[in-house]
């Protein structure tokens, strides 16, 4: 989308994000795919360009997983913000004892 | 079945309670008495957190009959401060940290107390094997030693 | 972010601190209420009916003859429970079933272990209702049972699912299987891997299935009244999760169940579920009285989860220069009766502390005639690394390298890779083993039939939801509730973090766990998430009351608040040119709190994130009796990345308990069958845990790498301490005579067979 003139507001560079699927899971809810180009700023956008793909794969992305980004752990919360670039890994949830 | 009438002497105050002849002097504590500081941990004396001392002597309080503590004295968790003032183990317990949930807590202290009361200057190795009886699976026993150790040694004055 | 208070110190004022906690006092007087501790009027009490078979069709069972007991006031069976649907629901490592879990409670159309609950009987006292459990009859249609982890996968095995095709494989298979599930992680080429190694071991490897063993059975008490509103005393990890999994198991409303935290005698992982509330819950709304059940120390053992048993396979292979270039570990864990072990956990860790280009896990989760499964501290991590740590020490003296030496050149740090996908997002393993090889007992020589091991081992550590509420009273101190329950002394870290964020004294903090209808919901107490997550409500809260005491401070001086700022406990202004006023203390502010608005409250929630691992580096030295194989204890030095220590005693507990739990796993601790499938040793007597005698002290070694994501840096530290143990008892005892024992626990008898082996 080009800017008509120095006037218009900026630019909205699509943001482009890498999602990673573990093998287990690929396997029972993508037919194996485990890499995916996103285009989100949240979590909240990345669930539902999934979700988009693969429609019913949103809530086992809630309900199922916890994520890393960019290595960093956290818990499926909507309002997440993902950097540009981020690697966004879905994981098993974790459980202690 | 009909009940004993039993007479005794807990913590200093006399004491009298209705038993049944298989009962154990834990249960008649806990749930005749209330006095559910004595804990039970596996009801067959392999634990030690029923212990209790009667006559002086410490034992476990679930292989004691309610009927035999009859003309005895028991001494349980629930004597041992004086009011405010906390006897010195349950104090040297708490400054080194040498409970972490706490169930096994009141036998440690009344089987340490009787230790000290026999034995005032214990090496680690004694007081290890006097307590040994008394079973421990949060601390790994480091701190609980720690503390029996320290609190002889301030009873010593040393 | 605090962006209007200063903190004029550095260095902490309360964290780092060892005071006294809130519950201690209570605590060494036997005043403290444990699940087993509460009484209220008119209270019956309850006791379950167990299966005396491994496993068995259940025909019928016939209750009449104890309904009519004198003293009786009800019997319960599955009958008088819902029927929940088969779903597996929520996360796919430790996924939910209520299909399986009201089973569990009471059986249905199988006795699937010897213990399972049949049925619970409530009376006037324990003694009827004991009497009453002998006039229940059950009809058993006696099955072949199997217990043994090998023999269950084997095809002709007895099923205890006749419908229970493995998931995880493609196609799935044609027959029904005790293989609840197979699970794969893979990074890299293992073959190519392994053909670049200079030295590759494999071995293989049992451990047996052990308890958690903490000292108090499960225990509660119910009172389910009349308009639907039930209150439930339980001793648990985690009163939410208590009350979730009871309303749904009762067919109950959430809103309607009320818990109450008693204290925890221990739980290590095992309280993390149900197994006496729901039958105290039902029992009493059938009879309207109070119902307490507390569980006996046999039917601990009988009937309620340990952690798998195992059949493991590893092979690791490395370079001359001690590179490790490519592994493969094969984990088969039994469930119990219940599909659910920790197995994903086990191949998810197993190499986890490593930079290993070529890995692959394989897991089997496996059901047999065993109590279901439960967490035990860093569930599947401590087995997996009993394998890999042992196949490593054998690799480390094939290439001549000192194994700390080993561990450290393969050493993950902050973007290395996982075996399961994200890079690693955090330092401190190599720390954990520097702070060994620093320490000057680590290279003091040893004598005969003495032996020094080595071992690592990984935890993820929790995050998840939390709550914490705060009020400032009337005098200024200040109350501060959270949902967690308080097993090893958390109630004291909050107040610490709590006091070093408002800058109040420790001593003016009163710490609580409150009850499920006063407070949000707080996931379990486990996972080492409590100083972590709930430590991130506590400072966001105390941020919270923060920002409104500036604000209430602003309306006494009549300013805007933006002048006012939160210094060292005070309301001060920000500068000369907002007033000349005098510092306002958290009591002067209360004081003023009707005419500056009412009560000074607030309550912060996170679903917390940005966790760091454990990582824990042990060694110790041992000493083997030749003509005994009892394995003696020298020495024991553990090294753990907490991050940081807010309440350094309570940190080094932490270390030193899971350690020893390690120590019994390693050299005593069993599960003892019959050719019934009975537990022979149901009790402390041959369930030999770890006593004061057989120890010498452990050395905690705290290793401070702080975690940026956490306002004191904080990593959660209780379970990755009992990770490593069981293979560094290993490996010592190998360096001590010469033999590898591949099977859990090394026993004298088992030691001995291995020495004179030859």
């Amino acid at each position: 989308m080009q800017a008509k003139s120095q006037a218009d507001a900026p630019i909205a560079v699509p943001q482009t994000v890498r999602v990673m699927l573990t093998g287990g899971f690929s396997r029972r809810y993508t037919d194996g795919v485990r890499e995916f180009e996103i285009e989100a700023k949240t979590i909240r956008g990345v669930i539902s360009a999934m979700d988009r793909l693969y429609p019913g794969l949103g809530e086992h992305l809630e309900e199922e997983t916890s994520l890393a980004v960019n290595g960093v752990i956290h818990e499926v919360v909507y309002t997440q913000i993902v950097p540009a670039g981020a690697e966004v890994f879905f994981i098993p949830r974790i459980e202690g004892g | 079945m009909s009940k004993h009438h039993i007479t005794t002497v807990i913590n200093g105050d006399p004491v009298e309670f209705l038993c049944l002849a298989n009962q154990s002097l834990l249960d008649v504590l806990r749930n005749d008495l209330n006095m559910t500081g004595t804990k039970e941990g596996c009801g067959t004396g392999d634990c030690g957190s029923c212990s209790v001392t009667l006559d002086g002597r410490l034992v476990c309080s679930c292989l004691v009959l309610g009927v035999e503590a009859q003309g005895k004295s028991i001494q349980t968790i629930e004597g041992m401060a004086n009011g405010e003032q906390l006897h010195v183990l349950q104090r040297k317990f708490l400054e080194h940290a040498a409970l972490q949930c706490g169930i096994c807590t009141p036998g440690f202290l009344i089987a340490a107390r009787s230790l000290l009361e026999r034995n005032p200057d214990p090496t680690e190795e004694e007081v290890r094997f006097w307590l040994a009886g008394n079973l421990c699976r949060c601390t790994g026993y480091n701190k609980i030693i720690e503390a029996v150790l320290d609190a002889a040694r301030e009873l010593r004055g040393a | 972010m605090l962006t209007n208070t200063k903190n004029t110190e550095h260095v902490f004022k309360s964290v780092g601190t060892s005071p006294v906690r809130p519950d201690g006092v209570p605590k060494v007087t036997g005043i403290a209420q444990y699940g087993a501790d509460y009484s209220l009027p008119g209270m019956l009490w309850a006791k379950i009916l167990r299966s005396p078979h491994a496993h068995a069709r259940i025909r019928s069972i016939n209750t009449a003859k104890a309904e009519a007991l004198p003293g009786v006031k009800a019997v319960l069976t599955s009958a008088d429970l819902p029927a929940l649907p088969f779903d597996y629901v929520g996360p796919e490592r430790v996924a939910v079933n209520y299909w399986h879990m009201t089973r569990n409670i009471l059986a249905r159309e199988k006795a699937l272990y010897e213990g399972h609950a049949i049925a619970a009987v409530a009376a006037t006292t324990a003694a009827i209702a004991a009497e009453a459990l002998t006039l229940i009859e059950v009809d058993y249609e006696i099955l072949p049972h199997v217990i043994d982890v090998d023999e269950a996968m084997h095809p002709d095995a007895p099923l205890l699912y006749e419908d229970m095709i493995t998931r995880g494989i493609e196609p799935a298979p044609s027959k029904p299987s005790n293989i609840s599930k197979r699970l794969e992680f893979k990074i890299g080429d293992i073959d190519a891997g392994f053909a670049s190694a200079d030295e590759v071991v494999e071995l293989s490897f049992k451990t047996a299935p052990v308890h958690q063993g903490y000292i108090e059975p499960h225990s509660c008490l119910a009172r389910y009244g009349a308009d639907g509103q039930c209150e439930l005393w339980s001793s648990s990890q985690g009163h939410f999760v208590v009350r979730a999994y009871t309303a749904k198991l009762l067919g109950m409303e959430i809103g309607n169940l009320v818990v109450h935290p008693a204290e925890i005698g221990g739980g290590f992982g095992g309280k993390t579920v149900v197994y006496v509330e729901p039958v105290a819950v039902a029992l009493s709304r059938k009879t309207g009285h109070p119902v307490k059940i507390m569980m006996s120390r046999e039917d601990v053992f009988k009937a309620t989860g340990p952690t798998s048993g195992s059949s493991m396979t590893v092979k690791v292979g490395v370079k001359k220069d001690g590179t490790i270039v490519a592994a493969d570990g094969l984990f088969k864990f039994q469930g119990g009766a219940f599909p659910g072990s920790p197995v994903m956990n086990a191949a998810m860790c197993a190499f986890a502390p490593y930079i290993i280009p070529n890995v692959r896990t394989v897991g089997f989760d496996v059901v047999s005639n065993r109590p279901k499964s439960a967490a035990y501290r860093a569930p599947g991590s401590p087995i997996s690394a009993f394998a890999v740590e042992s196949v490593l020490d054998v690799l480390a003296q094939k290439i001549g390298m000192d194994p700390l030496k080993m561990r450290l050149k393969n050493a993950v740090k902050a973007g290395s890779p996982t075996v399961w996908g994200p890079k690693h997002s955090h330092d401190g393993y190599a720390e954990t083993i520097q702070a060994l090889l620093d320490h000057p007992e680590y290279n003091k020589p040893l004598g005969k039939n003495q032996g020094r091991g080595v071992a690592s081992g990984f935890w993820f550590n929790g995050g998840g939801e939390s709550a914490a509420s705060i009020h400032i009273n009337e005098d200024g101190t200040v109350v501060l509730a959270t949902g967690s329950m308080d097993v090893g002394g958390s109630r004291a870290s909050m107040a610490l973090m709590a006091a070093e964020t408002l800058g109040v004294p420790y001593a003016s903090v009163r710490s609580t766990v409150a009850d499920t209808a006063s407070i949000g919901y707080n996931h379990v107490t486990g996972g080492s998430r409590v100083t972590f997550a709930t430590g991130l409500a506590v400072v966001e809260a105390c941020n919270n009351i923060i920002e409104e005491l500036r604000l209430r401070a602003s309306i006494m001086w009549d300013v805007d608040v933006t002048g006012v700022v939160w210094e060292d406990g005070y309301a001060k202004p920000a500068d000369i040119s907002v007033g000349d006023f005098e510092p306002l203390s958290l009591k002067a502010i209360a004081a003023k709190r009707a005419v500056t608005g009412g009560p000074i409250v607030t309550e912060a929630a996170v679903n917390a994130g940005g966790q760091a691992p454990g990582f824990s580096t042990q060694f110790c030295d041992v000493e083997v009796d030749p003509e005994t194989g009892a394995v003696k204890i020298l020495r024991f030095v553990a090294a753990q990345d907490v991050g940081r220590a807010i309440h350094p005693k309570y940190c080094e507990g932490q270390i030193q308990g899971g350690v020893v739990q390690g120590i019994g796993w390693a050299l005593n601790e069993e599960y003892i069958y019959d050719k019934q499938g009975r537990l022979a040793n149901a009790g402390f007597l041959d369930y030999r845990i770890p006593v004061a005698s057989d120890l010498p002290m452990i050395e905690a070694i705290m290793v401070e790498v702080p975690n940026p994501n956490h306002p004191f840096g904080v990593k959660g530290v209780g379970e990755a301490n009992i990770v490593p143990p069981m293979a560094a008892v290993a490996n010592a005892i190998q360096r001590a005579t010469g033999k590898r024992l591949t099977e859990l626990p090394m026993s004298p008898p088992r030691v001995l067979a291995a020495i004179d082996a030859g």
